[in-house]
């Protein structure tokens, strides 16, 4: 038998024991394959993934890698350690450190040559299936299969290298140790937990504090308070793994009435082991979870804001502009060329908006006239408004409102012009996009709006009023190329301080196409990731267990000796497994809910939707995999330390 | 009176190699005896050692403890006959490493339910006999193998047992430790009237008992009982063991034959 055998026997028929991390690296090597198959496709240049650069792909794809690395590193570490019995055994019969350092390599040479080539052969098998998945949610025309070196050669070179390098480091720096060490094997120093107390109250204080600033996070100080919000949580995950944790363990072993009792004392003291031996893992597992669950939350979220959005954006284009606004004629001319020489069907309505001062609230109110809504809602096909004179309706401006303001009466006057009105309807659906109209906007009948003469008592300094054409498209989504040159001033205007052109335009059909894109890419990169993250989380507890498996066996070898019944058993195999499973993620899902608070906030700003329901949902959804997950696990072990 | 009685045990390990490790066992224990049991490698000493713990089920034959038949037990009584009337040392102590040595004396006692006045109790009466005090809030990585096994033995005494079983309490300690260990058992076993059954391949360890029983081959070889002095027990133990090593025992020696 020659070395190279003996390292390829040691593989084959050690299976068992390498096929978690062969699985691991299957499949991150699957997920990487198929996402550069995605990203060299030949027609991303021609920028089927809309206006969203391919910068975005590619920071999640080095994100892959860098994660990937660091999971190969740890596992083989995990690995090296559940070994090293096998490794005493070498050592002691005569192997030198050299060949030991050898035999590591040609495994994890084997190992990885095996699942890059397996995970490629998947990858490409299962990319057809993915492109045509990508192409139904990217509503994209065709999106052809194609074959080319380029991502064979990255996956390759990236995984190869990273088999090499880490498997060479994993040997070298692994602290000199004598052989007896190495026939202890699972030697972890059962010394005193060290934390500092300072240490732990300033983790949770750095938790609560990002907390409360992702509760105040609004527009302004999203950037200030974002990287501030990073920064306070990561230390704070650090700290509270390290040392709160140890600490309010401390606390409970002080007290014996408490620590004293059944199989709590074992459990209680088994936690501040683990706790102190892994806190680095858990700090990790926890920050990679925060980051798989707001992928998917963003994706939950980006999901119901675009299911919503048709609702929201009834309107294909809308054009606002000031009363004296000397580019009306010209822009509404050219949209209107623009919209035939497309062949888009539309109906147009104009609408001439006055301001007023109620002497309800003493706040400007927004008054629209019967005969214009009318002539929007005609073409929108929704039941026309009927309106006596003194007769008032409100327009709602979001889903919600329409109930709220369905119970208000309010009686009114138009102080300017002393018209009295009073308003006790709504318009039971959504006319215009929240965006565009005031949240004090009525119509009132033609009769009263003739009265209006006098304008709003802040003119000149307050525009008195608008104008506003609005456009109903039925092909509302193909309007992307209609009136690019109005669009690019205003969004350049918009980058400004100030807003000072007197004209505003949206079109839907093209900020769709933006959020789209940027939905689509969110679910590429998300999917993806979250997927591998979570797997990782997962397989990082499952190789810890796997190699403390010998330690726990011969613990509970003890125990039973002693008198464990079966029942206790099963509950010190859930308190040493539940804390390992769920507490990382419950940090981490409190983390990404503060997130996601904070989200809502800056959404609430931006577009009136809510996220509440899909998160739940995925949340819901990622809380039964882990569950279920911990039952498989718990099921394993429990028969692994039973015999 | 026979506190514990072992009638007729045989074990058969069924596998691939049917191996019979007991063959007709029988042998009964006395209210506060220190008994020795001592045999070469695969005599049965430690099958034995586990059918009395009642971690392993005798193919035929009646183990009887305290007048309980542990057979008759389902698992989960099993596992409380085991927490009340057993207490175990072993060889390599198996304390737990995550537990204070307070913490792995009272353990069978926190398992069992019992309120802490009661622990510390008698925690503070077994570290003053045992000379544990100065130690208790140290992890067992922190102590010497005497310092270990003298832990171990706390743990097997503190919830008071019937029997005390023993798997070379002194196997992995040096000379001056043994002997401090043995003298604590047979001190213990005097004062305490403890019941004390040790498995052990040293004939040292076997003098300080009160009676040896040899088995060979999961047989009943011969028993020996202890008298005035040590230093003779400890030699006609010797005698039996040279006896028990010869590979034509029980075959009439050559000499004898015309």
């Amino acid at each position: 038998m020659t070395f190279h055998q003996f390292a390829y026997r040691n593989v084959i028929r050690n299976a068992r024991i390498y096929a978690a991390f062969f699985l691991a690296s299957l499949f991150s090597v699957f997920v990487f394959f198929i996402y550069s198959m995605l990203m060299f496709h030949p027609s991303i240049e021609d920028g089927f993934l809309g206006n969203v650069s391919i910068v975005g792909m590619i920071v999640a794809e080095i994100t892959l890698v860098l994660f990937s690395w660091f999971f190969i590193f740890y596992s083989m570490k995990a690995f090296l350690e559940a070994r090293s019995k096998e490794f005493a055994i070498l050592l002691h019969l005569g192997m030198e450190k050299k060949q030991l350092s050898k035999l590591i390599f040609l495994e994890t040479f084997l190992i990885g040559t095996v699942s890059i080539v397996v995970g490629i052969l998947f990858g490409f098998a299962f990319s057809r299936f993915f492109f045509m998945i990508v192409r139904e949610i990217l509503m994209l025309e065709e999106l052809p299969f194609y074959f080319s070196w380029e991502p064979f050669l990255l996956t390759i070179t990236v995984y190869l290298s990273a088999f090499i390098l880490i498997s060479i480091l994993s040997v070298y720096f692994t602290p000199e140790r004598n052989l007896l060490d190495y026939f202890k094997g699972y030697s972890k120093l059962y010394s005193q937990e060290f934390y500092s107390f300072q240490k732990a109250i300033i983790g949770v204080i750095f938790i609560l504090t990002g907390y409360v600033l992702a509760i105040l996070t609004s527009r302004v100080t999203l950037y200030s308070f974002g990287i501030l919000i990073v920064i306070l949580i990561t230390m704070g995950t650090y700290l509270f793994f390290s040392h709160t944790t140890l600490f309010l363990l401390d606390r409970v072993r002080s007290r014996k009435s408490i620590y004293w009792k059944r199989n709590r004392m074992l459990s209680v003291a088994e936690q501040s082991l683990i706790m102190k031996s892994n806190s680095k893992m858990f700090f990790v597992v926890t920050i990679v979870s925060t980051l798989a669950f707001l992928c998917v939350g963003l994706l939950a979220a980006l999901s119901s804001y675009t299911s919503q959005y048709d609702k929201m954006n009834p309107l294909g284009l809308i054009y606002k502009g000031h009363t004296d606004n000397p580019y009306e004629n010209l822009h509404i001319n050219a949209l209107i060329r623009e919209l035939e020489e497309q062949g888009l069907s539309y109906h147009m309505a104009r609408f001439e908006v006055k301001k007023q001062t109620s002497s309800f609230t003493q706040y400007e109110v927004e008054v629209f006239r019967e005969s214009d809504i009318n002539n929007l809602l005609f073409s929108y096909g929704y039941p026309l408004v009927r309106l006596d004179s003194g007769e008032s309706m409100f327009i709602p401006y979001s889903e919600e409102s329409i109930n709220e303001l369905s119970q208000r009466t309010v009686e009114t006057v138009l102080i300017e012009n002393n018209v009295e009105v009073i308003i006790d309807k709504v318009y039971p659906k959504l006319i215009f996009p929240s965006s565009i109209i005031s949240l004090n906007s009525i119509i009132i009948s033609d009769e009263d709006f003739m009265l209006l003469k006098n304008p709003y008592f802040g003119y000149p300094e307050v525009e008195p009023g608008y104008h506003l054409f609005t456009f109903d498209i039925p092909q509302w989504f193909e309007t992307t190329d209609v009136g690019l040159g109005i669009y690019y001033r205003v969004s350049k205007e918009y980058l400004k301080e100030e807003y000072n052109l007197p004209f505003y335009f949206e079109n839907a059909g093209l900020s769709y196409s933006f959020i789209l894109s940027t939905y689509s890419l969110f679910t590429l990169v998300g999917i993806l990731v979250a997927a591998v993250f979570l797997l990782a989380a997962g397989s990082f507890i499952y190789f810890r267990l796997h190699t403390s498996l010998e330690f726990e066996k011969k613990k509970f070898d003890v125990l039973k000796r002693m008198g464990l019944t079966d029942l206790e058993l099963k509950k010190i195999v859930n308190a040493h497994l539940m804390p390992q499973f769920f507490l990382p993620w419950g940090v981490a899902l409190l983390h990404s809910l503060f997130a996601f608070v904070a989200l809502q906030n800056l959404l609430k700003h931006i577009a009136n939707i809510s996220i509440v329901k899909e998160l739940i949902l995925a949340f819901g959804f990622l809380v039964i995999i882990q569950i279920i997950y911990f039952y498989l696990i718990r099921w394993r072990y429990i028969t692994h330390v039973r015999d | 009176m026979p506190i514990l009685r072992i009638q007729d045990v045989t074990k058969v390990y069924e596998g691939k190699v049917t191996h019979r490790a007991l063959n007709q066992l029988s042998l009964e224990v006395m209210q506060g005896e220190f008994l020795a049991v001592m045999g070469p490698s695969g005599s049965g000493k430690t099958t034995l050692l586990n059918l009395i713990s009642t971690i392993d089920k005798p193919t035929s034959g009646e183990i009887i403890l305290n007048d309980v038949k542990p057979s008759k037990l389902n698992k989960q009584e099993l596992a409380l006959f085991r927490r009340r009337e057993l207490g175990f040392v072993f060889q390599d102590f198996n304390l737990l490493p995550m537990l204070t040595v307070e913490e792995n004396i009272i353990l069978p006692l926190t398992l069992d339910g019992k309120p802490v006045s009661l622990m510390e109790e008698r925690v503070a009466k077994l570290a003053k006999i045992l000379d544990l005090t100065s130690f208790l809030h140290k992890k067992p990585s922190e102590i010497s193998g005497g310092q270990a096994q003298r832990t171990a033995i706390a743990r097997a005494l503190i919830h008071e047992p019937t029997v005390i079983l023993a798997d070379e309490p002194t196997g992995n300690l040096d000379s001056n430790n043994s002997r401090e260990v043995l003298e604590l058992l047979s001190s213990i076993n005097k004062e305490r009237n403890a019941t004390i059954v040790m498995v052990t391949h040293d004939p040292i360890a076997a003098s300080f008992c009160d009676r040896v029983l040899f088995i060979k081959d999961g047989e009943f070889f011969n028993e020996i009982y202890r008298d005035e002095r040590r230093q003779t027990f400890f030699q006609r133990i010797l005698n039996v063991l040279s006896l028990l090593g010869g590979g034509n025992v029980g075959d009439l020696s050559s000499i004898r034959l015309p």
